[in-house]
Formats: C-alpha cells, sequence, structure tokens
C-alpha cells in the first residue's frame, strides 16, 4: 500500500532513443574481399597449402594451423546451396505473404549466407547450383548486399 | 604512445581514410528506442519540475525527506507519508571537472556535474546536476547554489528544466 499518489499530470512513461551507432571495419582480409566484390564482381578465398582448405570469406589466417595466408584464389561465382530456409516475416515483425529465402551457399571449402531470387520457394532443393547476381557496379557499395541475391543456374 | 612503445602495431585510420573512401565499413544503427514508466514518485516530480518545484517525499517515523520523492521509505521500508515541494536551492555536496563529453569529445571549458543537497531535504539528500555561471576553479564543496531554471513554456517535465545550479551570495 502507498500513500502517495500519482499527480496526474505526470508523464506516463520517459520517452528515449540511446545514440548506439557502430562503424565496423572488416579488417585486412575483409578489406580485400569486398574491394574484389565490389570492383571485380569477384568472390574470393584465401588456401591454406599446409591443411589444403580454402576459406570463403577469405582469411588471414588458417584457422586449423594457424598459419598466414597469402595465395588468394577467386572461386568463381557459382556455388552450392547447403541448407536453407523461408522466412515470412520481416526484420520489423510485419508478416509478408511471399517468404525471402535465405541459403548457404557453400563456395570451396566455405560459403556464404544470402538470399535466393528468381526461383520458386517450392523448387528450392539441397545441392542447387546457384549463381551470384550482382547490382549494377555503380550501385555497389563494398558490402555483402552488392551481390543481390542467388539465382539456380 | 608510450615511452617503450613507439608505434603500435596495426594500421591507424582518420576520419578523412573513410571520407576518402580509403577504406570500406559498415556502419550500424541500432534501435535504441525505450520507454520507461516513470512510476509514481518520479512521475510525481517530473510533473512538479514543470511547475518550477523541486519535489521530495517525508517519512514520519523517520522523519527523513527524501529527493526525489520515493513511495516507501528506505530506511524503516513503511509507505511514505507525504510530498513536500522543496527549495531551489542547495549546497554543493562534489562535484567534478569534466573535460570531456558523454560521446567522448575533448573540451576547453569544463563541465562541472555535481551532486546538490537540496534545502529541505534530510541532509545529505540531492540530486545530480550541473553548475553554471561559475569559475571552475572556484567551485567548492560546501558551495551555496540556486537552481537557473527554464522559461515556464519550455518545461516538458525533465531535470532538464533546470538548466544548471548557479552559486549564490549568502550572509
Amino acid at each position: 500500500m502507498t500513500l502517495l499518489h500519482r499527480d496526474p499530470n505526470a508523464p506516463l512513461a520517459w520517452l528515449g532513443d540511446l545514440p548506439v551507432e557502430n562503424r565496423y571495419t572488416f579488417g585486412l582480409a575483409g578489406e580485400k574481399f569486398f574491394r574484389a566484390l565490389k570492383d571485380n564482381g569477384q568472390i574470393l578465398g584465401t588456401h591454406c597449402t599446409n591443411c589444403d582448405i580454402t576459406y570463403v570469406p577469405a582469411t588471414v589466417f588458417c584457422e586449423r594451423c594457424l598459419s598466414q595466408l597469402d595465395e588468394w584464389v577467386d572461386v568463381g561465382t557459382t556455388g552450392e546451396v547447403v541448407t536453407f530456409t523461408f522466412l515470412f516475416v520481416n526484420l520489423d515483425g510485419t508478416p509478408r505473404q511471399e517468404p525471402e529465402i535465405i541459403a548457404f551457399v557453400r563456395f570451396a571449402d566455405g560459403g556464404l549466407i544470402h538470399r535466393l531470387g528468381d526461383v520458386e520457394p517450392e523448387q528450392v532443393e539441397f545441392g542447387m547450383a546457384v549463381q551470384a547476381v550482382f547490382k549494377p557496379a555503380s550501385e555497389r557499395t563494398g558490402s555483402i548486399l552488392d551481390i543481390d541475391h542467388f539465382k539456380p543456374v | 604512445m608510450t615511452a617503450k612503445i613507439k608505434e603500435f602495431p596495426g594500421i591507424s585510420l582518420s576520419e578523412q581514410d573513410f571520407a576518402d573512401g580509403k577504406i570500406l565499413f559498415n556502419f550500424d544503427k541500432l534501435n535504441g528506442i525505450y520507454a520507461w514508466d516513470t512510476g509514481v514518485g518520479i512521475g510525481s516530480y517530473l510533473a512538479s519540475l514543470k511547475n518550477g518545484v523541486i519535489l521530495g517525499s517525508r517519512c514520519n517515523t523517520c522523519r527523513k525527506i527524501v529527493v526525489p520523492p520515493r513511495v516507501v521509505c528506505e530506511q524503516c521500508y513503511r509507505p511514505m507519508d507525504e510530498y513536500v515541494p522543496l527549495q531551489d536551492t542547495g549546497t554543493v555536496n562534489t562535484f567534478s571537472l569534466c573535460y570531456v563529453t558523454w560521446d567522448v569529445k575533448r573540451i576547453t571549458d569544463p563541465q562541472i556535474p555535481a551532486v546538490i543537497e537540496i534545502d529541505g531535504a534530510s541532509p545529505l539528500h540531492g540530486i545530480m546536476h550541473m553548475l553554471g555561471e561559475v569559475d571552475p576553479q572556484a567551485v567548492k564543496i560546501g558551495m551555496r547554489v540556486k537552481a537557473v531554471w527554464k522559461p515556464a513554456e519550455e518545461r516538458q517535465g525533465s531535470v532538464n528544466d533546470i538548466l544548471y545550479f548557479k552559486p549564490i551570495e549568502e550572509d
């Protein structure tokens, strides 16, 4: 029980906005990876000769033997759907009629998570070969979204 | 740099490098919108600030007046008995000279956050605010100060309805 009452003119809630902003730089390998994506429309990986593993996206160190990687390889723009999911809800929580199709696309020993397009949801299969569809060079910003989507080959 | 380390490893980046497009980066702004229920005590406190009054609350059992008002006494856990309008004058309990803003920008004229014991509240009970119209080097613990309010029409029911506290001369 309280004896004090709330002032009827009191605000119901204090409204605020936390100004949380961040700027993420991609690092040594990331810089080169996204630069190639932006300027040349290439997907690059790095190869560890010791372990015979090709990392995509490119890394500067081998995760297995920790050796420095400087052998860069162009892995092409066609990969393989390893797994996928349908999203029926947008980021802001609103429902969607047509699902967004998100897939893990394998390149060499790594791969990229991206969306699939130009394909009906029923047609998507595991192991399907898909190709990157790039945005026009003038619209690319050095982001993974420079690839607009992946489409079946 | 330090005495032993002349140059840190890695690549230093300046704001200009980002502007010139020398480096690729991802900018992200998190959605930090929130609504905080002000509750009985703080809600009433904010409403009375809009009217130019600093509000406290009294526990008759402990004979204690706290600011901002609480609905439960922190000492005896009984309900507080009544709201008490307090003075807008007080005494500096502690302060700091702050040469960096909240978003880490260097400034030459320091901001002076201070805890001010409000007149009318029990000893050592006060609020945190800024000091103004004062030479930073002249600020002393125990200094008498008075609130400088925003014009009534600009007040929004916020602690910022008080612009700052300024020193007052007393005999």
